[in-house]
């Protein structure tokens, strides 16, 4: 982590210029996002059965 | 002598830059507006479907629609946007014609990692892949905005999310990649023309709607015994009524997103806007024909309808009956082929309903079968008219034949996907709801809030 040039100064980013550029971090930010999406829905799915197995007792 | 025209020189080049400045941001401002005139398409889609809904479900369809938004975008980000450009040349994912297509080149600019990751995210000197990216990704939100109205009131909402995202980040990108794409090879061999998207959002939209629908089957009540369907009244028309207007609002941004503005380096002119196709076309055009198509689909819902939803639902059929040809069709005939598309929709819904398809709020007809009434009445009109940039007698041209096979590929590429994922959910246990929730209501069975709390009592008298 932490601003990937020698010189702490905008002057010498000339492409991307986001937190983690230029090394693994974007893609693994991205498969934390992923994930995320991913454990959401399984668990949004097992709330949702719950409540209705509630109206159907 | 010599020092002035080092002088001149030295200053023609300060104003190039500023002027390549000027350029650069107006291009990224253009897309970047286009983005929360689109968010309001949802605002539209929002009020729309709950004014649509019983009060007992309001609050639920209004999830359901939020969460679509808040699925769509970042899917769309994971493998939406290399669907677009890996996608054009067909099941080869090989590089077309004009170099922007094709698996090595998808790699290299659309996954959230590696090399690629730097046009996924803050650049200081890519001023355009946030802005495309975001435009298009309203445009998936809004298919999966489409879908959700027609599916209200007995849809489980994980499940409908699942549907949103195979429709939002994969079929309408699909489709867009094969005929809204300068490779694309329903372009370049059959010269598909659909500037506006009606094909490639609405009708897709629109039949992955239906698949949906065959699948999940009616609500409860909907249907007698005999066949007959009676009319469940939405809890508030005026808000749906509203929310239609809304959509023709960010309608606005929609087609301004499918404009490629001059003058950068991955423009097609340098001095004029154009189509994603790369054929000429300016705001002005689109002003004049949006206009007309507007009110001539309002026009032609009235007369057989006198119904305010219908009224505005034929506002949109209106738009989207010409959104294929809004760069090129006259203004009057833009105002005939609307009032064609709002006398049609109403005979065409009920068309649908006797054949026991429940589309709570007519998507399947104002995307669906517009959008495919309207990719082929361009065919009708507009054959001959170059449909690709390209040099006299090797560009293709827009046919009757070219759009008929882009409307059929549509079609299929809306209806197969939302059919079998609809019934492989079902299989599941997760695409209907259960009876007794739907009796009940959505809202008090999974919603942990009230829409009225207070109900919606009759007005006091007013102060004397």
């Amino acid at each position: 982590m932490g601003f990937p040039y020698e010189s702490a100064s905008w002057d010498v980013v000339d492409g991307a210029m986001f937190v983690g550029a230029g090394g693994a971090a974007p893609g693994l930010y991205t498969f934390v996002a992923a994930v995320i999406c991913v454990v959401v829905l399984w668990k949004g799915n097992k709330s949702e059965h719950d409540c209705y197995a509630k109206v159907e007792k | 002598m010599e020092e002035q025209l080092a002088e001149l020189a030295a200053k023609l080049a300060v104003v190039e830059s500023k002027s390549n400045v000027t350029n650069t941001m107006f291009a990224e401002t253009f897309y970047y507006v286009t983005i929360p005139l689109m968010i309001l398409i949802h605002v539209g889609f929002l009020a729309y479907e709950m004014g649509a809904s019983r009060t007992k479900n309001v609050l639920t369809s209004g999830v359901k629609n939020i969460l679509a938004f808040a699925f769509v975008i970042p899917t769309f980000y994971f493998f939406g946007w290399w669907v677009y450009w890996g996608f054009p040349t067909g099941l080869t994912f090989s590089e077309g014609p004009a170099g922007i297509s094709g698996a090595a080149y998808a790699n290299a600019i659309a996954w959230g990692w590696g090399e690629s990751a730097q046009y996924m995210g803050p650049n200081i000197v890519d001023q355009a892949s946030g802005v495309f990216f975001g435009a298009f990704a309203l445009f998936a939100a809004t298919t999966a905005s489409i879908m959700s109205g027609a599916v209200i009131e007995r849809i489980q909402t994980v499940g409908f999310v699942i549907l949103a995202v195979i429709l939002g980040s994969f079929a309408w990108v699909v489709a867009a990649a094969w005929g809204w794409h300068a490779d694309g090879w329903l372009v370049t061999q059959f010269g598909v023309h659909d500037f506006g998207a009606a094909g490639l959002v609405h009708a897709v939209a629109g039949f992955f709607a239906l698949g949906v629908l065959i699948v999940l089957g009616p609500r409860i009540g909907k249907f007698n015994a005999d066949g007959t369907a009676n009319h469940i009244a939405g809890h508030n028309m005026p808000l749906t009524v509203i929310g239609l207007m809304l959509i023709i609002v960010g309608f606005w941004g929609f087609l301004m997103a499918c404009v490629i503005v001059p003058g950068e380096a991955w423009s097609w002119f340098g001095d004029k806007p154009s189509t994603i196709y790369g054929t000429p076309i300016t705001l002005s055009a689109l002003s004049f024909n949006i206009l007309m198509a507007i009110a001539g689909g309002i026009i032609g819902a009235w007369i057989w309808t006198k119904d305010p939803f219908w009224m505005m639902s034929g506002a949109l059929a209106g738009i989207i009956s010409c959104a294929s040809g809004l760069d090129i069709y006259y203004p009057a005939l833009a105002f005939i082929v609307a009032f064609s598309a709002g006398l049609i929709l109403r005979p065409c819904a009920d068309w649908l309903e006797r054949r026991g398809i429940d589309d709570a709020v007519g998507a399947v007809t104002v995307h669906g079968t517009i959008g495919l009434y309207g990719v082929v009445m361009l065919g009708v009109f507009a054959s001959g008219f170059p449909a690709l940039q390209g040099v006299a007698g090797e560009a293709p041209t827009i046919s009757f034949s070219g759009q008929v096979v882009g409307a059929v590929v549509f079609g299929l590429l809306g209806f197969v996907p939302g059919y079998i994922s609809a019934f492989i959910l079902n299989q599941l246990g997760m695409l209907r709801t259960p009876e007794a929730a739907e009796i009940l209501g959505l809202d008090p069975t999974k919603v942990p809030a009230q829409g009225y709390p207070e109900g919606i009592p009759a007005s006091l008298q007013p102060a004397e």
